[in-house]
């Protein structure tokens, strides 16, 4: 298993080699590819996270009066900071598990290294996301919150979170390209991640100290945490009340790498003969 | 003789026949243990060297397709060695990769960097290949304006230009009008007294002939003859 999943590891780093300028031209593509026929073309993959987010806002700070402040940030900046990066992961798991199935050309009709599949698909969120961060900023900044020296932490956190979430689909992308069931679970399970996760509600208040450490365990609470020490709590990422967390999300993505190098390794060869 | 530029050392190749979706979810856990298999290619050895163009003939299921995409890189061999020099153009997945939505001269680039080709190197081949395809102002248009056959024609263009050293062909396949047929005939002759390696499929003893000084002849996914043109057509109409 362990010298498998080594292998596989180095056979998606070689694969990456010298491929810059034709993954970022596939990315594009692929985000053109999307709003393809639209006047304002992938313009559209801002307005619908931004949409979302202006009916959020109008839900909790028109609508729902009670309860406007989370942990003492108002609740709209607050949801704000967690959805952008939301968005971000949910398009990077849901989109990166189907990246091989949807791409199956790719496999089935080209020589081509399929782990670029999975980088190239991403890639269009990440496009997205660093469109959706500026956005974020933008707000936060005319909010009153920032400009900081810990801003600087997205910096960290960002591509962090990128190689984390495809790493991620190193696992599921094969897996989904072998059987549609692991793409019908991910979407299945992709809503209730969302509540899971700390989005609309503050993960790190829970009393509870087993819960608390529990959550830990859920990665995109450590991004979207993240985020929020990076654009309102103005904590650092070394700080230490959060060492376990930060002990827990790295064991994870060390495993997450095994696990994906290996599988990647053990189906590569399998799949342009059942695509 | 010259290197070899292709070579199989006792490639065999399986395909797994799952029964169902189930029996394929399950095997992913279970390694594919008891799965029916068919073999499509039984210990297959031989060496094609440089300047050679050898043609491969066999009935429909014979393991032609399947020999054709280890050669290409696109499947690969359950047991035995593959060893493949140099840049394949094959003639026979054409428009694959190519994205509607860009223009002819964006997916030149796009397919140009699929081949493993770089930037510098695309740029040098873009016009000729602009002017094979011979598409007029619409080189500049998305390709899902285009017919099937310039489509075809581009994709021909592309992968002709390339600058491959082994060329595979499918004669079945069919590219536009009979001019620009004799446009890519006259182009595949060219490249072939250029020196570079022909791998060549087809049914007719003709165009066999026409192209080849060396024919395989494979049948149920084993060799039966390696050598001479004549010969292995006679072998091939001895089965029927």
């Amino acid at each position: 298993m362990k010298i498998k999943a080594v292998d596989g590891f180095l056979d998606i780093i070689t694969e990456h080699k010298g491929q810059a300028k034709k993954i970022w031209m596939l990315s594009v593509n692929n985000l053109v590819k999307k709003y393809k026929g639209a006047v304002m073309g992938p313009l559209w993959a801002l307005i619908k996270p931004s949409f979302t987010l202006f009916i959020l806002w109008f839900a909790f700070t028109v609508g729902i009066r009670g309860g406007n402040s989370v942990s003492g940030y108002p609740r709209f900046i607050f949801m704000l900071s967690g959805y952008i990066p939301w968005f971000f992961v949910s398009e990077m798991i849901v989109g990166g598990s189907r990246s091989i199935r949807q791409n199956s050309q790719f496999v089935t009709k080209l020589s081509f290294p399929v782990s670029n599949i999975m980088t190239f698909c991403t890639m269009s969120s990440l496009i997205i996301h660093l469109g959706m961060c500026l956005i974020m900023y933008v707000i936060l900044l005319f909010a009153g919150y920032g400009p900081s020296i810990y801003n600087l932490q997205f910096f960290y956190y960002m591509p962090l979170m990128y190689v984390f979430f495809l790493v991620l689909s190193w696992t599921t992308a094969p897996l989904s390209a072998f059987s549609k069931d692991f793409e019908n679970l991910i979407n299945a399970i992709i809503t209730g991640l969302f509540w899971l996760s700390g989005i609309f509600w503050d993960t790190y208040s829970i009393q509870n100290p087993i819960i608390k450490t529990i959550m830990y365990f859920n990665p995109i609470n450590y991004f979207v945490n993240g985020y929020r020490k990076s654009f309102l709590y103005e904590t650092s990422i070394f700080d230490g009340n959060y060492t376990t967390e930060l002990i827990i999300f790295y064991a994870e993505f060390i495993l997450l790498i095994f696990i994906g190098s290996h599988l990647y390794r053990k189906l590569r060869k399998i799949l342009p003969d059942i695509l | 003789m010259s290197e070899a530029v292709i070579k199989f050392d006792h490639v065999s190749k399986e395909y797994f026949l799952y029964k169902n979706d189930k029996a394929r979810f399950k095997a992913i856990f279970t390694n594919n243990r008891g799965v029916k298999k068919h073999r499509a290619l039984t210990d297959i050895s031989f060496e094609i060297h440089k300047g050679e163009s050898v043609g491969i003939i066999g009935r429909n299921g014979a393991g032609k397709s399947t020999l054709l995409k280890m050669i290409t890189g696109v499947s690969f061999a359950t047991s035995g060695e593959i060893t493949v020099n140099g840049k394949v153009a094959a003639l026979l997945e054409l428009t694959a990769g190519f994205s509607n939505d860009m223009t002819g001269r964006e997916n030149i680039y796009l397919k140009g960097y699929l081949l493993g080709l770089e930037n510098a190197a695309v740029k040098q081949i873009e016009e000729n290949i602009v002017e094979f395809a011979n598409l007029g102002d619409y080189i500049d248009q998305p390709v899902r304006t285009y017919s099937s056959g310039m489509k075809m024609r581009l994709g021909f263009a592309i992968n002709i230009n390339i600058k491959p050293d082994i060329l595979v062909i499918d004669e079945a396949l069919s590219v536009g009008d009979a001019q620009f047929r004799k446009k890519c005939e006259n182009k595949i002759k060219e490249l072939r007294n250029s020196g570079i390696t022909v791998l060549f499929v087809s049914h007719s003893v003709n165009s066999v002939n026409d192209t080849c000084d060396r024919a395989i002849y494979l049948c149920d996914g084993k060799i039966e003859y390696d050598g001479s043109v004549k010969e292995a057509f006679e072998h091939y109409n001895l089965k029927k």
